[in-house]
């Protein structure tokens, strides 16, 4: 008896034991030196694996084919991508919300993680943010691309000129070109700024040519007391900047619908809806190349299991905050007054745009559920399907915002089904897949993907907080 | 300089536009009446149109994608509130509704494009610069009407194989690919019969110029005048049809005809179209 | 004549003795404003023992968000002024709802700009390279730069010797 009731009560070694953290629950293991950061990062400017060269090379291919398209259409007129008269705007305009979608967990991630103190960002933000500024880029590639006189674009900008005209700021779209332009420079020097230390890393490993584009970049950075204490400030400045910015931007080009009066587009709810539906897509990318670049560079070290998993409950959480978003935009539509929008709404759901609207359903509704396996979050190839499902649903998404509103807007006598997008149209949405990946992979091979003084912090802090603990 | 301007024009840089009696002191108010009981749905306006504009015949197959560049079009519809099988033609026929840009006064397309390439013109028309449109077609979406066409190709290329270019009219400006276009009233014609009156130290008399369509309508269901002025036939049908440029809703009694096409968006159009009567008992 | 001297250091604690004891000590010639700390990552807690040494990003900050949004709303509202005023969908020629949006956009913009501008003027960078500079500090080791009269030298010297200093590097020093 005596035996049983020493075996309830634990001795003081095994409360020793319950206190201690379990390894699994590091974000980064304990024991990786500074040094051996250094290595690891530096590696994959070097050597990457093979598969490296096979993406960069199909990418390329598919922006060669995209070039070809877009130089098709540039000499033809819009009419080759068969867009038509109440469907004026087709995938151009869907693709491009897409990319500025996706441009926004880059710097969610970064910047709110970094405000609220939360370390699991460190290996992983940096190339978040490089996304950030590439899926930037490749979105104003679209908004030159729809325009019918590509070669008049700089309309738009509000330069000083003789003539005193003017861009029309009361445009949605010159709000657009505002708020892309400041968030493309405000997160290219986010990214850049943050990234000095490790340039400077860089800059004392290479040689030759490298040797000399790092030490141009890192500004002749040291690591001195003083340039820690203003790095840290402005860093956390330029992240309170980026956080609103970041809503303000996706918010502002939902009123690109938002403030017309098309059924299905003038809904009070689009800027959040907006909003969220951007971080989602984003966070499915960044899962994704996560788990691209954990394998071609061989990151397994930094970028952990724990950490993905993290992630993977953000993209849940922000997944059903779009869902529920989802709902309030149709029910509101539902049960409102207007009928034109009822009937746009009724329309999409069991018209020709139909498969869109349920593969949405299927792809962006049912599918994050799936995160809620076990397996799923573990096994790598499956979530890599599972994201890349996302991704596409939030494509579909931004097709089935635009598309069947051309085709059932206000004027009965406008009423078309069964619009199609020409070759020319895929090929330019597909090459612009290929110019954002070719533009990724590149920075990656020539920058470092992983902050590495962030993660000598992480692992000082984990060490130092395991210190106080009393484990290590 | 601009700076200047803006506080010493603060007043009426902020006030919105149309309000009470916005055109009584101005020259020009460009508006038009459709009666639909005379329209026969004869294709004459457009004609006319395509004629005085030098719009593009697409061709069929572009006509199928929807390429059409039809400025004025007449639109077909069957029956009313009566449910007829598809392959066939009413007994009455079908009605017919010509529909071009509605100039409308606070015009959803103007707000919208990032140039300023349509805004609002003094005589209450709205226009379209040809020169500025860089195309991004954010008009024509936010249009309700869907009235304005984009040149989807090169037209010029094919439209007119020599000699047909002869017959372009020389006033009109030949548009390229990727611009913006629409029904502009004629504005051809009323600058210079504007130009004229000037001259001569008067206001252009009613029935003095017209539009392409008015003037080819054979049974004269187009009215096109100067609403400014009171004594014009567009003044007199406005006001007797009961209808106020400057109101969304026309409180008006109940036999009158008159309507303009989707009030409730508050675009405040300057087409007013006569509804047909028809004879139900018949 | 001044002259510098830079020691490396395994970890933190170490060069947090070796701050500690200069700080205890008077030498002539030399100060703890002569001491800069140099490290892979950020350290507070040996930054705190060279006494305060302030940030005025804050300042570049502040001017940006007020700079910003003045010149960008008397702008906007200058240039939809300007010219042959022109009336859009019925609406004022200068409207409040787009001028804020554009307003709240160079806000950010203007913010972000001076205070990048403000993070490089402390830097000091481009351009200025504080001397001595050893690529294992941008690694795993902590550097303690100081700058001393030359007789004062020999006596750093020994404080960073005394709490075993990887390397020592200096004009004349071996």
């Amino acid at each position: 008896m005596s035996h049983m009731i020493n075996h309830d009560v634990p001795d003081d070694n095994e409360i020793q034991i319950e206190k201690k953290f379990v390894p699994k629950d590091l974000d980064i293991d304990k024991d990786v030196s500074w040094a051996q950061i250094n290595k690891d990062v530096l590696r994959s400017l070097d050597r990457p694996r093979p598969v490296f060269w096979v993406i960069f090379f199909a990418a390329l291919a598919l922006f060669s084919f995209g070039v070809y398209c877009e130089k098709y259409q540039y000499e033809n007129g819009l009419g080759v991508a068969d867009l038509n008269n109440p469907q004026v705007w087709g995938l151009y305009i869907a693709t491009f919300i897409f990319w500025i979608g996706m441009g926004h967990s880059g710097t969610l991630l970064s910047a709110l993680l970094h405000i609220i103190h939360a370390d699991w960002r460190k290996p992983i933000y940096r190339y978040a943010e490089a996304m950030t500024t590439f899926s930037l880029l490749t979105a104003a590639l679209f908004v030159l691309i729809h325009l019918g006189r590509v070669w008049q674009f700089y309309y738009v900008v509000a330069y000083p000129n003789e003539r005193w005209v003017w861009p029309n700021f009361s445009s949605p779209l010159v709000w657009d070109a505002t708020a892309i332009g400041t968030y493309l420079t405000s997160s290219l020097l986010f990214l850049y700024t943050g990234m000095v230390p490790d340039l400077a890393i860089c800059r004392d490993n290479a040689t030759g040519a490298r040797k000399k584009l790092y030490t141009f970049m890192s500004l002749g950075w040291q690591g001195t007391d003083r340039q820690w204490a203003t790095f840290r400030v402005t860093y956390m400045t330029l992240a309170c900047f980026l956080m609103p910015l970041a809503v303000s931007v996706h918010s502002i080009v939902s009123t690109d619908f938002a403030v017309s009066q098309n059924p299905g587009w003038h809904i009070t709810s689009f800027p959040p809806y907006f909003v969220a539906g951007a971080l989602y897509s984003g966070c499915a990318v960044i899962i994704t190349l996560f788990i691209l670049l954990r394998y071609v560079f061989r990151f397994e070290a930094y970028m952990t299991m724990p950490i993905l998993n993290k992630l993977i409950k953000m993209t849940f959480a922000i997944a059903m905050v779009w869902n529920y978003l989802n709902i309030i935009e149709y029910s509101t539509v539902w049960y409102g007054a207007n009928e034109i929008a009822k009937q746009q709404l009724l329309d999409k759901m069991t018209g020709t745009y139909a498969p869109v609207f349920w593969g949405m359903v299927f792809c962006s509704t049912v599918m994050p559920f799936t995160l809620l396996i076990k397996f799923v979050r573990t096994h790598l190839p499956t979530l890599m399907v599972v994201s890349l499902i996302l991704n596409f649903g939030m494509w579909l998404e931004r097709v089935q915002i635009i598309t069947p509103t051309f085709g059932h807007s206000q004027y009965p006598w406008t009423w078309t089904s069964g619009w199609w997008p020409s070759w020319v149209q895929f090929g330019i949405v597909a090459g612009s897949f290929g110019w954002f990946t070719m533009l990724f992979m590149l920075y990656c091979k020539i920058f470092p993907t992983i902050s590495m003084y962030e993660v000598k912090e992480m692992v000082h802090d984990q060490s130092k907080m395991l210190k106080a603990k009393g484990v290590a | 300089m601009s700076l200047n301007n803006l506080i010493k024009n603060w007043t009426s840089f902020r006030s919105r536009r149309p309000y009470l009696d916005q055109y009584k002191n101005a020259d020009y108010k460009w508006a038009m009446v459709i009666d639909l009981d005379a329209c026969t749905g004869c294709n004459a306006c457009t004609t006319a149109c395509y004629a005085e504009n030098n719009l593009p015949v697409v061709g069929k197959e572009r006509y199928e994608k929807g390429h059409a560049m039809h400025w004025l079009r007449i639109e077909r519809y069957w029956g009313e509130g009566e449910s007829v099988p598809v392959d066939m033609v009413p007994d009455r026929g079908a009605q017919f509704l010509p529909m071009m840009c509605q100039q409308c006064e606070a015009a959803p397309c103007e707000v919208v494009c990032p140039v300023g390439a349509t805004h609002h013109s003094a005589d209450g028309l709205n226009t379209q610069v040809y020169n500025r449109c860089v195309g991004s077609r954010y008009c024509s979406a936010n249009c309700p009407y869907k009235v304005r066409y984009f040149n989807w190709w090169q037209y010029a290329d094919s439209a007119w194989p020599n000699p047909l270019e002869l017959q372009l009219n020389p006033d009109v400006s030949v548009r390229s690919k990727g611009v913006m276009e629409k029904c502009t009233f004629c504005v051809q014609r009323l600058r210079e019969s504007m130009d004229h009156a000037k001259t001569d130290g008067r206001l252009v008399k009613d029935g003095e110029v017209t539009t392409a369509c008015a003037q080819a309508c054979p049974t004269s269901a187009i009215t096109f005048g100067n609403l400014a002025n009171p004594q014009s036939q567009v003044a007199k049908k406005w006001k007797n049809q009961q209808i106020a440029l400057e109101k969304d809703e026309q409180k008006k009694d109940e036999n009158m005809r008159g309507y303009r096409i989707f009030e409730e968006f508050r675009t405040y159009p300057s087409v007013v179209y006569l509804e047909r009567v028809r004879d139900l008992e018949a | 004549m001044k002259s510098h001297l830079l020691a490396l250091y395994n970890n933190m604690e170490e060069a947090g003795l070796v701050l500690d004891e200069l700080n205890a000590t008077k030498l002539p010639g030399f100060s703890m404003k002569d001491v800069v700390i140099k490290s892979p990552i950020e350290h507070p807690e040996l930054s705190e023992k060279l006494g305060k040494r302030p940030v005025y990003v804050q300042l570049f900050t502040l001017l940006g968000v007020l700079f910003g949004p003045i010149t960008g709303l008397t702008l906007v509202a200058s240039a939809q002024a300007s010219f042959i005023y022109q009336v859009r969908g019925g609406r004022p020629v200068v409207p409040v709802p787009p001028d804020m949006v554009l307003t709240y956009e160079f806000f950010i913009l203007s913010g972000v700009l001076m205070t990048v501008i403000g993070c490089f003027i402390g830097w000091k960078l481009p351009g200025n390279r504080s001397p001595l500079y050893n690529t294992r500090v941008s690694e795993d080791k902590i550097g303690i730069l100081v700058k001393a009269e030359e007789s004062t030298i020999p006596y750093l010297n020994e404080i960073f010797k005394k709490h075993h200093s990887l390397e020592i590097l200096g004009e004349g020093v071996k």
